[in-house]
Parts: structure tokens; C-alpha cells; sequence
């Protein structure tokens, strides 16, 4: 199987991913890079209202052969 | 390395053992089996005649989803019962499946109700069995209430008091020889966000990671982080080291 690096941001700090995970299909490497988002952002809430989180997906090549972001903004409005 | 035997180092802590207790928990444990990595010990349904102790390596509890995945719901380290409940229950409700290779034994169920004929012994594997459950509600605690980075910070100080207390750990390392996708299957989050994690608390200065060797470098800093804290282990001895008793609530026993 194809071996994908999912590097993530969170806004504040970029991981790496230096082991990679092995993943039958695309479809499924994009099922991975969206279900990471959520779960990045309920580990810890952002303090701010403006923030972009990120998956870059890079293949054994080392090239990015999928980006996915989220973008939270949030405004009081009274 | 202990070279007791990691079920009496575990039971010790759930009764006052005397040398004939002892001796009679040693005597079911001799006829040893190594396995494989990645092998079934049993699985969901079958009404297994023997129930199985793990002496070394690392297994699991697991349930099959229906699409394909998995979710672990309990790690066996050495010393650890994988099933003394069918003695009672019947059939399997779930599989336990080897992750690392192990050394098992296999005591017939007829040996299990011999040894509860002995007070001290019930009592440590009644003990034994009520960590179990102890266990498995934090678990259900971090699974529900903790984000991931915490719960699996909180697993990594489980696996080291656990390992500890049966000689498989020293000055805060251990080995874990699990995948990132099985620590995920644990966790129930992705193996990607696994990953990161991992590598958050590494930057973080927490723990550091060779191989499988995992260590804790910054106990204290792990516990606050996580909000472990190690009475729901129930070990009678508790930890010496000072770096742990500040996490130590006084009532533990």
C-alpha cells in the first residue's frame, strides 16, 4: 500500500509527519486528512477568532498531493 | 528485568500472599506458550476451558467494528489475566488479541476454581478484577472528557506505574511495542492525529521516544498535563520515587 505524510497545522504549530501511514486509496487518504481537522481543534479550543488549521498530505516522493484547511471565524456581534 | 513472576508481583498488591500462596500460583504457571505477534488468543464467542495469563509482552482486549476497524478496550501487560471472568461468564463477549509477542499460560478453568478455594488468592483475583473494571472507567473517562493529547499523555503514566509495578519499567522507561494505528484503535482517535501528538509531547520535552522505547522524562509535568492520578491502579506499594508523590492522594492505600 502507498505510504502518505500528513504534516498538520494548527495555526500556532506545524507537525511533521515523519512516520507516514500506509492507505489503500485516495479516497481514503482524504477521509484521514479531514477527520484530522475536528479533532485538532477540540484537543485545545483557539484562543483567538481567527484561525486556519491545515492538512498538507505529501506522497513517498515527498510531493503534497493533497491540502485540505479550515477556517474559523467567530466575531462577537453585540 | 524481574525474575519473579509478574503475576505475583501484581497480585501482591491486592493481598498479603504468604510463601504457599506463593508457591501455588507459581505451580500454575509453568507450562508456558510463546505467540506470535498479532495473534487471536480467543475470540468473540468461543467458550474457551482455559483461562489465560500474559508472563510477558503485550496484548489486548478488542471488539470489531463494522467497517472494517477495531477498537481496543484494554491493554494486558505482563502479569494480567486475559479472562479469568469466563470462568463464570461462558462465552467471550469480546477477543483478546496478542500485539507484541507473548508468553502466555493457559489455566484450566478447573485450576482457576481450585485456587479461589484459597482466601488470600480469591481475594487478589477478586482485586485483580475490580482494577480491571477501575481501568476500564478511566479509560471511559478519557475517551468521553479528555481531548486526545491528554488522554493519550494519561495512557503513556498508566502504562508506567502499570509496567512498574510488575518490573517492567525503571527511572520512567518502558517498552511499547505498539503501532500508532493500535495506540489509535486505543484512543479512538486517527493514527495521523496519533502522530502528532506524540510528536507534540516529544517538542514539549515530556517524553522521549527510541524505537519502542518510550521515556518519560518529565513525570510530574505528565501527570499535571494529564490529570492522572494512579489510585484508580489500587497498588499497595504505591510509587517510591519523589518525583510521583506529589500526584499521590493521601488516601491511596
Amino acid at each position: 500500500m502507498p505510504r502518505y505524510f500528513f504534516d498538520i497545522d494548527d495555526g500556532h504549530r506545524t507537525t511533521r509527519d515523519y512516520e507516514g501511514h500506509e492507505f489503500p486509496d485516495r479516497s481514503a487518504v482524504r477521509d484521514e486528512a479531514l477527520r484530522a481537522l475536528p479533532t485538532i481543534i477540540a484537543d485545545e479550543l483557539p484562543d483567538s477568532d481567527r484561525r486556519i488549521f491545515s492538512v498538507k498530505v505529501r506522497d513517498e516522493r515527498d510531493v503534497t498531493v493533497y491540502f485540505v484547511t479550515l477556517t474559523l471565524v467567530a466575531e462577537w456581534l453585540e | 528485568m524481574a525474575t519473579e513472576n509478574p503475576l505475583i508481583l501484581k497480585l501482591e498488591h491486592g493481598a498479603r500472599l504468604t510463601d504457599e500462596d506463593r508457591r501455588l500460583l507459581r505451580s500454575v504457571a509453568v507450562e508456558t506458550r510463546l505467540v506470535d505477534a498479532r495473534q487471536d488468543l480467543i475470540r468473540e464467542g468461543e467458550v474457551p476451558d482455559a483461562v489465560h495469563l500474559v508472563l510477558d509482552g503485550f496484548a489486548c482486549r478488542y471488539k470489531m467494528l463494522d467497517d472494517g476497524g477495531r477498537s481496543i478496550v484494554a491493554f494486558l501487560l505482563p502479569g494480567d489475566f486475559c479472562d479469568l471472568h469466563v470462568a463464570i461468564l461462558g462465552h467471550m463477549d469480546h477477543s483478546i488479541g496478542t500485539l507484541a509477542p507473548c508468553i502466555v499460560v493457559e489455566i484450566p478453568r478447573v485450576k482457576i476454581e481450585e485456587l479461589t478455594t484459597h482466601p488470600r488468592i480469591a481475594r487478589a483475583l477478586w482485586w485483580a478484577t475490580l482494577v480491571d473494571e477501575a481501568i476500564l472507567r478511566e479509560w471511559l473517562v478519557s475517551m468521553g472528557r479528555r481531548p486526545a493529547h491528554k488522554q493519550l499523555a494519561h495512557l503513556l503514566c498508566e502504562l508506567l506505574f502499570r509496567l512498574r509495578a510488575v518490573g517492567r519499567a525503571s527511572d520512567g522507561m518502558f517498552e511499547l511495542p505498539v503501532t500508532q494505528e493500535e495506540l489509535g484503535d486505543a484512543l479512538g482517535v486517527s493514527t495521523v492525529h496519533v502522530n502528532r501528538v506524540l510528536q507534540q509531547l516529544r517538542e514539549d520535552g515530556l517524553i522521549s521516544l527510541q524505537g519502542r522505547l518510550v521515556t518519560i522524562l518529565d513525570l510530574p509535568a505528565l501527570t499535571r498535563f494529564s490529570t492522572f492520578n494512579p489510585n484508580y491502579l489500587h497498588l499497595r506499594n504505591g510509587p517510591r520515587d519523589h518525583a510521583v508523590k506529589e500526584v499521590q492522594e493521601p488516601r491511596l492505600v
